[in-house]
C-alpha cells in the first residue's frame, strides 16, 4: 500500500483533531494540577485526623497509543487513557492503601477513611511496625527531556515508518513481517504529610519489528526480532531510527541462522554486545540487589536473593574490571525521574552496586535502608506502575560502565577469542528465583574464529551462574561503544506492576561460558557440528547492532 | 461499583453518541480488594475500585480503537471524537470484520455473593491465623490474597448486548526456614468464598518448607518426575497458546514438524493416549465467561487420548479458510486418573517431584521448548517414596513431550500457577524423561 492510498479518504482537518485531542490530556493535566493542592489537602487531612503518622496522596494520569502493522496491513490503531489516585497511609506503625479513579474531594476523603481502616485492623497482631527514617520535603516540578512529543507526530507519520520497515522486510524475501510502535505519557503528582508537592511528567517509546522466514518444505522457519531498546525518548527515537535497513539485515540474518551449522554444546567464551547483555545485567545484577527481594518481601512471586545483606562489601560478584553503577539520572533512561514515587529527590543518590567487582549496595525505597542498619536511608528506587498501584522498590537505571581502555571496540574483544560466539540481540531469559542459574538466548549467535566472525550458529543458548558469570568477565568495550538497552515491562509484585527501566552496556568478552544446544535440549537429535560454511579468518563485518 | 443497568446505559449512550459505521463496546468494572505480607506481617494492600471502557469504530475497513478510565459525559464524547478521527486515517485492514452478530450465551457460574460480600475486615481475618501458624512453626512467611469481584458488558452496532459478572478468591503463600535454605509453596483459588479455605493451605507450605531443609544435590538429566498440580497448570498453559490454527498454516507453529507437508494436524496422534484436555465455560470446579469477544464459548476438546482434536481459529481466518471460527480456551481442564499424590509416587522407583515452576519462557518455537525452574519444594523419589530434599533444577522440555511422556495422573484441582490466572483444574502427573537440564543453587 502507498501513501497516497491510505491518505484517500482523510483529511487535514481529522489529522488536526487528532492533535487537539491529545491537546485535551494536556489541559486535563493543567486542571489537575489545579486541583490538586485541594485533594491533597482533604485527604491527607482525614488521614491525619483518622491517626495516620505519615500520609501520601498520589493521581497518575498515563496516556498511550500503539500502532501496529502486519505485512501491509495496519492492523492496530490503538489509544489508551487511565487517571485516578491513591492513597497510602501509616497508621501504628502499619499500611493502609486504597485507590479509585473518581477524584472529588468526597471520594478521596472515603479513601482516606477506607485506606486507614485497613492499617488498624492489623493492630494487635504486627510482629514488627513500619519505621520510616526521616525524609525532606519538596515542591517542585520535573519533566523529561524530549526533543519531539510523539503525540504530536500526525498518524500517517508512523504508520508510513511502520509500513517502510514491512516493505523492506517483505522486499528482501521475508514470509512474515510485523511492526508496532508504542508511546507513553506518564504524569504524576504526589503529596504527602510532610509537606512535599511534586509533579512530573515523561514520555517514553518502543519501535519494533520481527521478520519471520520460512521453509515450508523442512517444516522450520526462523525469526530475527529488532534491538532497538525502548526509550526514555520522543519521537526522534523512531525517526532516527535506521530502520528499513536494519529490516533488511535482519531477513538475511534470519536465512543465514536457517541454514547455520547446530551449536556443539560445551564452554565457550562469549562477546556479548550490549543488544543482549542488557538483558544479562537486568536478571544477574539488577535483581538480585533489590533490598525488599534480599529481606524477603518478594519471597512469594519474584523470589529472595543470593544477594544478602551480609555480603556487601564482601563479594566479589564480578572480576575487577566489572563496575556496575545505578541511577535515576540517567538521560533518555527509562527509570529516570526527578523524584521517585515515595517523595525521594533521584539526583545525588546515584550508587555503585558493584565496584572493581565487589558488591557495594542495594536499592532501597523508603524505611529500608534502617533493616540492614544503613545510613542514608533510601536510594530513590520507589515506583508505582499505575494510579492504583502501592508504590514498591522497582529498579532504576542498572549500567555496565566502560573499561578503562576508551579506544577497546567489540572487534577488539573478538580478535582475543580462539573459539567463540558473539552474541547479538536478546531473546528467551529465564533465571531461579535467587538468581543463580541463569539461561539465555540471543537474535544471532556469531561464530569466531580465530579472533573474527565467523558465519553462524543456531540453536544456542547460555547458561551459568550469575557470580561466575560476572567473575568470568575479562574485557570491556570503550566509552564510545556504550549502549542504553533496557524494556518496558518489567515484573515485580503482587498484584504484579510493570516497570519500565534502562540498562547500560558495552561489550563484554566472557571466557568459558556454558553453551546449549536448544535443539538437543527438546529431545531432537542433532546432527553433529557441521564444517564451517565459510572459510575461516573471512573478514566478516560486523553487523549493524 | 457499577451494576449491570448503569453498564448497560453506559453501552447504550457510547454506541448512541458514535457516528462511525460499526463500533463494538467494552466495559468493565472492577473492585478488589488485597492483602499481601511477607516475614509474617501485612505489607502492602489495597482496596482498589476502577472502571473501564474499550471502544472500537470502523469506517468500512478502516478502524481504531481507544480505551479510557473516566467514563463522564465529557471523557466520552472526546473519546468517541477521537476514536472516530483515528479510524478515518487509518489505512484499510483487508482481514478487517465487522464486530460479531448477537449469539446465545449461557448463564455462566463465575459469580458468588458469598465472595462478593466479603470486606477487608473478614480478609484480615482470615489471613492472620495462616500468619499465626507460621510464627507457631518457626517459618517466615509471605502471602498473598486477592478478592475480585468484576462485571463486564459487550455492545455493538449490530444489536449484541451481552453482560457477565465474576468473582473470585486467589490465595498463595510461600513459608521459608531460616536454617537450611527450606521453602515451600501452595496455593488456592475459587469463586465461591464460602468454599474458602486458607489454614489448610498454609499447613501445606508450611509443610514443604520444614521438610525441603538442607538439599543435596542430585545430578540433572532426563529423570521421572511427579508433577504437582500447578506445575501442570503452567505447562497446559503454555501449551494451549500455540494451538492455534493460522501459526500452523502459515508454516510457523511447532505443529508444522510433528506432520509432513500437506497432512493436517487435527485428527493426528501427537501425544500419549493418556492426555486429554478441554474447555467447558460452566464447569464448576473452574468456570470462566460463556464468551469470548462475542463468540459463545462451549465445551470444547482440545485433545482427545493423545489426538489433537482442535485449534483455535481467529474470525478472520476461518472466513478465509472456509472453517468455523473457534475461540481459545477460557479455562483448561485436565481429568485425571484419581490417583492420590502418594500413590504416584508410589509407582516411581527413581525421580523427582516438583512442586511447581518458575520463570518459563520460550526458548524455541520450533519445537515448542520452554526453559523454567523448579522451587518451593523439590524432592527425590526412591523406590516409591520421598527420598529427602534436593537441589532446584532447571528444566528445558516442551509441553509436547511433557504429554507424549505421561504415565498416569492423580486427582484433578484448582491451583494458581506462575504464568497465568486463567481458571484450570488439572491433576498431578508422572512424566518419564523430563529434561532436568542443570542445578540451581537456588533455595
Amino acid at each position: 500500500m502507498h501513501r497516497r492510498d491510505w491518505l484517500k479518504g482523510t483529511s487535514a482537518s481529522g489529522l488536526a483533531l487528532v492533535g487537539s485531542q491529545w491537546s485535551s490530556a494536556a489541559e486535563e493535566a493543567a486542571g489537575i494540577s489545579a486541583r490538586f493542592p485541594t485533594l491533597a489537602e482533604a485527604a491527607l487531612g482525614k488521614a491525619t485526623e483518622l491517626g495516620a503518622s505519615f500520609a501520601d496522596f498520589h493521581i497518575m494520569q498515563t496516556d498511550s497509543e500503539s500502532l501496529f502493522v502486519r505485512e501491509e496491513m495496519v492492523q492496530g490503531v490503538n489509544a489508551g487513557s487511565s487517571l485516578g489516585g491513591s492513597i497510602r497511609v501509616l497508621v501504628d506503625g502499619a499500611w493502609g492503601f486504597a485507590a479509585v479513579d473518581i477524584l472529588t474531594e468526597a471520594r478521596v476523603v472515603e479513601l482516606a477513611e477506607a485506606a486507614v481502616a485497613v492499617a488498624k485492623g492489623q493492630a494487635g497482631w504486627r510482629a514488627r511496625p513500619v519505621e520510616l527514617e526521616p525524609l525532606p520535603s519538596f515542591q517542585g516540578r520535573w519533566e523529561g527531556a524530549i526533543d519531539v512529543d510523539p503525540f504530536s507526530i500526525p498518524l500517517e507519520e508512523k504508520v508510513e515508518c511502520l509500513l517502510g520497515i514491512n516493505r523492506s522486510a517483505l522486499g528482501k524475501g521475508a514470509s512474515y513481517c510485523h511492526s508496532r510502535v508504542s508511546a507513553v505519557r506518564e504524569r504524576k503528582w504526589l503529596a504527602n504529610t510532610l509537606g512535599s508537592r511534586i509533579e512530573q511528567s515523561r514520555v517514553r517509546m518502543h519501535p519494533a519489528f520481527s521478520v519471520t522466514v520460512v521453509d515450508p518444505k523442512k517444516g522450520e522457519f526462523a525469526s530475527r526480532n529488532s534491538t532497538l531498546p525502548p526509550r526514555g525518548s520522543g519521537y526522534e527515537h523512531l525517526r532516527d531510527w535506521k530502520a528499513d535497513e536494519e529490516a533488511a539485515l535482519a531477513v538475511e540474518q534470519a536465512k543465514e541462522k536457517m541454514a547455520a551449522p547446530s551449536i556443539t554444546p560445551g564452554k565457550l567464551d562469549l562477546v556479548i554486545a550490549p543488544s543482549n547483555l542488557w538483558l544479562t545485567i537486568h536478571e544477574t545484577v539488577g535483581h538480585p540487589t533489590e533490598l525488599d527481594r534480599a529481606l524477603g518481601f518478594e519471597a512469594n512471586f519474584a523470589g529472595t536473593s543470593f544477594c544478602t545483606p551480609d555480603k556487601l562489601d564482601t563479594l566479589q560478584y564480578g572480576s575487577e574490571i566489572v563496575n556496575i553503577f545505578a541511577d535515576r539520572s540517567t538521560e533518555n533512561g527509562l527509570a529516570t525521574v526527578g523524584w521517585d514515587d515515595d517523595g525521594v529527590k533521584t539526583a545525588g543518590k546515584e550508587f555503585p552496586i558493584i565496584e572493581e567487582g565487589v558488591f557495594r549496595n542495594f536499592q532501597m525505597a523508603m524505611g529500608q535502608a534502617a533493616l540492614i542498619d544503613r545510613d542514608g536511608g533510601s536510594n530513590g528506587c520507589a515506583y508505582a506502575d499505575s494510579f492504583d498501584a502501592f508504590p514498591i522498590q522497582r529498579m532504576p537505571n542498572i549500567s555496565l560502565q566502560p573499561g578503562a581502555d576508551e579506544s577497546v571496540t567489540a572487534e577488539d574483544l573478538i580478535a582475543g577469542v580462539e573459539d567463540g560466539i558473539y552474541v547479538d540481540g536478546h531473546g528467551s531469559w529465564s533465571i531461579d528465583q535467587q538468581r543463580y542459574n541463569f539461561q539465555f538466548t540471543g537474535q544471532v549467535f556469531h561464530r569466531i574464529r580465530n579472533g573474527k566472525l565467523d558465519g553462524m550458529y543456531r540453536d544456542v543458548a547460555y547458561q551459568g551462574n550469575s557470580v561466575d558469570f560476572w567473575n568470568a568477565c575479562d574485557g570491556l568495550g570503550g566509552a564510545p561503544t556504550y549502549e542504553l538497552g533496557g524494556a518496558f515491562n518489567c515484573g515485580k509484585g503482587q498484584p504484579q506492576q510493570v516497570a519500565p527501566v534502562s540498562h547500560g552496556a558495552v561489550p563484554a568478552r566472557f571466557r568459558q561460558v556454558n553453551i546449549l544446544n536448544t535443539a538437543e535440549e527438546s529431545g531432537k537429535k542433532v546432527a553433529g557440528l557441521s564444517p564451517s560454511p565459510r572459510p575461516c579468518g573471512g573478514d566478516t563485518p560486523l553487523p549493524v547492532a | 461499583m457499577m451494576k449491570r443497568p448503569e453498564i448497560e446505559s453506559l453501552c447504550e449512550k457510547v454506541l448512541g453518541l458514535v457516528s462511525a459505521d460499526e463500533a463494538e463496546v467494552w466495559v468493565s468494572n472492577t473492585e478488589d480488594l488485597q492483602l499481601r505480607y511477607a516475614n509474617n506481617d501485612i505489607t502492602s494492600n489495597g482496596l482498589v475500585d476502577r472502571a473501564r471502557l474499550s471502544l472500537s469504530v470502523s469506517y468500512g475497513k478502516r478502524s481504531a480503537s481507544i480505551s479510557l478510565n473516566q467514563v463522564d459525559d465529557s471523557s466520552l464524547k472526546s473519546a468517541i471524537e477521537k476514536v472516530q478521527a483515528m479510524a478515518k486515517l487509518a489505512p484499510e485492514d483487508p482481514e478487517h470484520l465487522p464486530p460479531v452478530e448477537p449469539g446465545e450465551y449461557a448463564e455462566p457460574l463465575t459469580y458468588s455473593e458469598a465472595t462478593a460480600g466479603m470486606t477487608p475486615e473478614n480478609a484480615l481475618a482470615r489471613i492472620r491465623p495462616v500468619i499465626e501458624q507460621a510464627r507457631a512453626a518457626g517459618v517466615d512467611s509471605a502471602g498473598f490474597l486477592e478478592r475480585s469481584i468484576s462485571g463486564s458488558a459487550l455492545a455493538n452496532s449490530r444489536g449484541l448486548f451481552v453482560y457477565q459478572r465474576s468473582t473470585d478468591v486467589g490465595f498463595s503463600l510461600t513459608a521459608r526456614t531460616e536454617e537450611g535454605g527450606g521453602s515451600g509453596w501452595a496455593s488456592t483459588q475459587v469463586t465461591d468464598a464460602d468454599k474458602l479455605a486458607l489454614d489448610p493451605v498454609g499447613a501445606r507450605a508450611i509443610e514443604k518448607a520444614l521438610a525441603s531443609r538442607n538439599p543435596v544435590e542430585r545430578a540433572p538429566g532426563r529423570t521421572t518426575v511427579v508433577l504437582e498440580a500447578a506445575a501442570v497448570r503452567d505447562i497446559l498453559g503454555l501449551l494451549s497458546w500455540s494451538l492455534d490454527r493460522r501459526g500452523f498454516d502459515e508454516g510457523r507453529s511447532f505443529l508444522n514438524s510433528l506432520v509432513e507437508e500437506g497432512e493436517d494436524p487435527v485428527g493426528k496422534s501427537l501425544f500419549g493416549d493418556k492426555a486429554t484436555l478441554f474447555s467447558d465455560p460452566l464447569f464448576p470446579e473452574a468456570p470462566c465467561q460463556t464468551h469470548s469477544h462475542g463468540l459463545p464459548l462451549e465445551r470444547q476438546a482440545w485433545i482427545e487420548k493423545g489426538t489433537l482434536k482442535s485449534l483455535s481459529v481467529g474470525r478472520f481466518w476461518a472466513q478465509k479458510q472456509g472453517i468455523p471460527a473457534q475461540p481459545g480456551p477460557g479455562n483448561l481442564l485436565m481429568p485425571g486418573e484419581g490417583h492420590s499424590l502418594e500413590k504416584l509416587i508410589g509407582n516411581v522407583d527413581d525421580g523427582v517431584l516438583i512442586t511447581r515452576l518458575w520463570y518459563l519462557r520460550m526458548v524455541q518455537p520450533q519445537t515448542l521448548l520452554y526453559t523454567g525452574l523448579t522451587r518451593d519444594g523439590t524432592f527425590a523419589i526412591q523406590n516409591g517414596e520421598t527420598a529427602g530434599p534436593v537441589k532446584n533444577f532447571r528444566f528445558n522440555e516442551s509441553p509436547v513431550n511433557v504429554l507424549k511422556n505421561l504415565i498416569t495422573s492423580g486427582i484433578p484441582t484448582r491451583t494458581l500457577g506462575s504464568e497465568s490466572a486463567r481458571p484450570t483444574h488439572a491433576p498431578a502427573l508422572v512424566v518419564r524423561d523430563f529434561n532436568l537440564s542443570s542445578v540451581s543453587d537456588a533455595s
